[in-house]
């Protein structure tokens, strides 16, 4: 079973182009929070790669563990109470995991860079945005002050910041939600890095604005062949723009597959409860479906398969005893339900 | 054209500053048509110059400027380290120069305060008092800021168990009552002069500081934007420097300027009580000592150096909380 996991799942349409890249590979990655009040396992043995110019959505509910797996390839989780306990995070080749501090802290930033939720705290209130944004340019290039400032100009023309010569004085707090979300993808840009990492990166805003920032992302990820890791719990989003999804609950991976494959066929309870519970404009009127029960505790995972007491194809006999391996399903799709093929079914009738 | 232009981009930029910004401009695209530069002329903001940003300090700023609680204890505060610097300038007697046989006379057109125990002119030591108050509230303070801001910042940072000793040492000198304290050890120590009494308060009066400094540390590192430059590749030192102070020091700022009025006092009460400054140091604690027995006859010995402490100390503690207001969006 563990064996299985570890696998690493194929991306078949990046591969397709033919010359992308194979950038990030994290393996049977495991992270824990040791509280007073026991140990949290936040993610349990989860196995994803990237490559140039793909974007991977990782999908999931608060409390999946999708924003801890990002913490801990960006380094960043808070240690103690976190501890990355297994795994491997390869970059390049090279194990972020083993590296010594001050080598890693030249990948953050330069290598691989993070967008963050909450712009406006994310930026820190008392300096200016171009002062922010020249920081990144100070710090890993040596720049001047003024070379700073410069290039901050540049970044905000490249992220469409209307009359950013003059912006480039203004403080966080004066700039409109998706404005200050296009100043941290500028300071995210700023070094050209292979691997942007966005968490959750449009939810403090509202739609309209949510679709302009994906698709300015998704713009700068072509132009610069980038390799995007989008974790998000919004479905919507992840459509346009993700070519492929990474399905998480209870801190695994439950599914991955291809955007479109998904969208037309789950091959899992837990991925087919989430599409069915996005609301829809023809089926007005009628009451919304939705997954019925709580996530599970972190510090109290279910026995077995980790879905099953609010699935509703369980099978005690099976699903109780046994903890689902990830199927394949297809190349480049696997499944961790014991009864992928029926789920498969129902949706391709 | 170029005129219109800058009017939109003014009237853009008041608009996300007043409104708090919850609405995004579009991607480049110019206001709606409807959005006329005049409606919005009058919004606060509209002085400013297109360009210049405006940060929590300059907020401060403006709001502080048309403040008269600041104005005036500013002012006088302002006037009397002028005082403290340069007594010279405000008197031509020689406070040293005396003559005994007009002891304790009350106050006169030639001698303006009257004239002290020793026959002294009592405006010009009252004024030459100035100095040694204001340079023992003013190094202290500022010995004590600095050491709070750097022990506290790395106390709230790393945490671990400096974080744990420190928070031990500083409960030690939370029991010992300030001014008890500095009499138990000022007693022992001879030759008092303005660099030992400072040298004390100092002592006792950095852990407050560094408490306050750590629990502001301890609110800002774990602040998105402390993520955000770690994870963008700061180190530790840079994040502490550039991330975690600017946002975590103006209470030990704005405690600090009150700490100014609380030493001078202090520094008046301990020699007051014999153990502060010594004689032939001039200062106001040590004139308010020697007036204590004459108060009856020769009330203008307590008044005037009384008076001057009071100014001074009150004058400080105004600016404190004239600054702390300004700085506490909440209380706007």
């Amino acid at each position: 079973m563990a064996t299985s996991m570890t696998e690493t799942a194929g991306s078949p349409r990046a591969a397709a182009g033919g010359e992308s890249e194979l950038l990030l590979e994290v393996e049977n990655l495991n992270v824990e929070f040791r509280t007073r009040d026991g140990v949290i396992n936040a993610v349990n043995g989860i196995s994803y790669d990237l490559r140039s110019g793909e974007t991977l959505a990782i999908l999931g509910e608060s409390g999946s563990g999708k924003s801890v797996s990002a913490q801990a390839i960006m380094g960043i989780l808070d240690s103690p109470p976190a501890f990355v306990t297994d795994g491997s995070i390869r970059f390049r080749g090279e194990d972020l995991l083993q590296m010594p501090e001050d080598q890693r802290r030249k990948v953050r930033g330069r290598r691989i860079a993070m967008i963050f939720q909450d712009a406006l705290s994310a930026l820190n209130p008392v300096f200016t945005v171009g002062d922010q944004i020249g920081e990144m340019f100070r710090v890993h290039q040596g720049a001047s002050k003024k070379e700073g400032y410069d290039k901050a100009v540049e970044l905000m023309d490249r992220v469409r910041i209307p009359t950013a010569r003059q912006r480039v004085k203004d403080y966080p707090h004066q700039f409109s939600g998706g404005m200050r979300q296009r100043v941290m993808i500028a300071m995210a840009l700023s070094l050209e890095p292979d691997i942007i990492i966005a968490d959750e990166p449009t939810t403090a805003l509202d739609v309209t604005v949510q679709a302009q920032i994906m698709e300015l992302l998704s713009n700068l990820q072509d132009e610069l062949d980038m390799g995007l890791i989008l974790i998000t719990h919004d479905l919507g989003v992840v459509a346009d723009v993700a070519d492929r999804i990474a399905v998480m609950y209870a801190g695994k991976i439950v599914e991955t597959a291809p955007v479109l494959d998904i969208y037309g066929a789950p091959a899992h309870p837990y991925t087919e409860g989430l599409i069915k519970s996005i609301p829809r404009v023809d089926l007005k009127g009628q009451k919304l479906v939705t997954i019925s029960g709580q996530p599970p505790s972190l510090g109290n995972i279910p026995e077995g398969c980790p879905f099953h007491p609010r699935c509703h194809r369980r099978r005690d006999d099976v699903c109780i005893p046994n903890e689902p391996p990830l199927y394949d399903v297809t190349p480049g799709r696997k499944s961790a339900c014991h009864f992928w093929e029926e789920v498969l079914n129902d949706h391709n009738q | 054209m170029s005129e219109t232009r800058q009017e939109t981009e003014e009237t853009q930029r008041s608009q996300d500053g007043a409104t708090g910004a919850h609405l995004t401009r579009g991607t480049g695209a110019e206001p709606p048509p409807g959005s006329t530069p005049a409606t919005t002329r009058g919004a606060p903001g509209q002085g400013e110059q297109p360009g210049k940003g405006r940060s929590l300090t300059a907020d401060a700023w403006r709001e502080l400027r048309r403040n008269p609680l600041f104005i005036i204890p500013m002012l006088a505060i302002l006037l009397m380290v002028v005082v403290a610097a340069f007594p010279q300038l405000f008197t031509g007697k020689d406070p040293r120069n005396c003559d005994l046989i007009t002891s304790r006379q009350p106050p006169s057109a030639e001698h303006w305060f009257g004239v002290d125990l020793q026959g002294c002119d009592y405006y010009t030591t009252v004024l030459y008092g100035a100095r040694p108050s204001i340079t023992i509230g003013i190094v202290t303070t500022a010995s004590a800021a600095l050491i709070a801001v750097f022990l506290g910042t790395l106390a709230g940072y790393f945490g671990g168990w400096f974080d744990i000793i420190l928070s031990r040492i500083s409960d030690i000198f939370f029991g010992l009552p300030f001014i008890l304290g500095a009499l138990v050890i000022l007693t022992v120590l001879d030759n008092r002069g303005i660099g030992t009494v400072s040298l004390v308060l100092i002592l006792l009066g950095w852990p407050t500081m560094t408490r306050l400094m750590r629990s502001s540390v301890l609110g800002n590192r774990d602040a998105d934007y402390v993520n955000a430059a770690r994870a963008l590749g700061a180190s530790d030192g840079r994040i502490m420097l550039r991330h975690v102070l600017p946002n975590a020091i103006t209470p030990v700022l704005v405690y600090a300027t009150v700490t100014v009025g609380i030493i001078i006092s202090a520094e008046a009460v301990l020699s007051f009580l014999g153990v502060g400054l010594e004689l032939p140091n001039i200062s106001w604690g040590l004139q308010i000592n020697v007036a204590q027995s004459y108060f009856l006859d020769s009330p203008h010995l307590l008044f005037f150096p009384a008076i001057l402490l009071s100014i001074t100390v009150l004058s400080f503690i105004a600016l404190g909380d004239a600054v702390r207001d300004a700085f506490d969006p909440k209380l706007r």
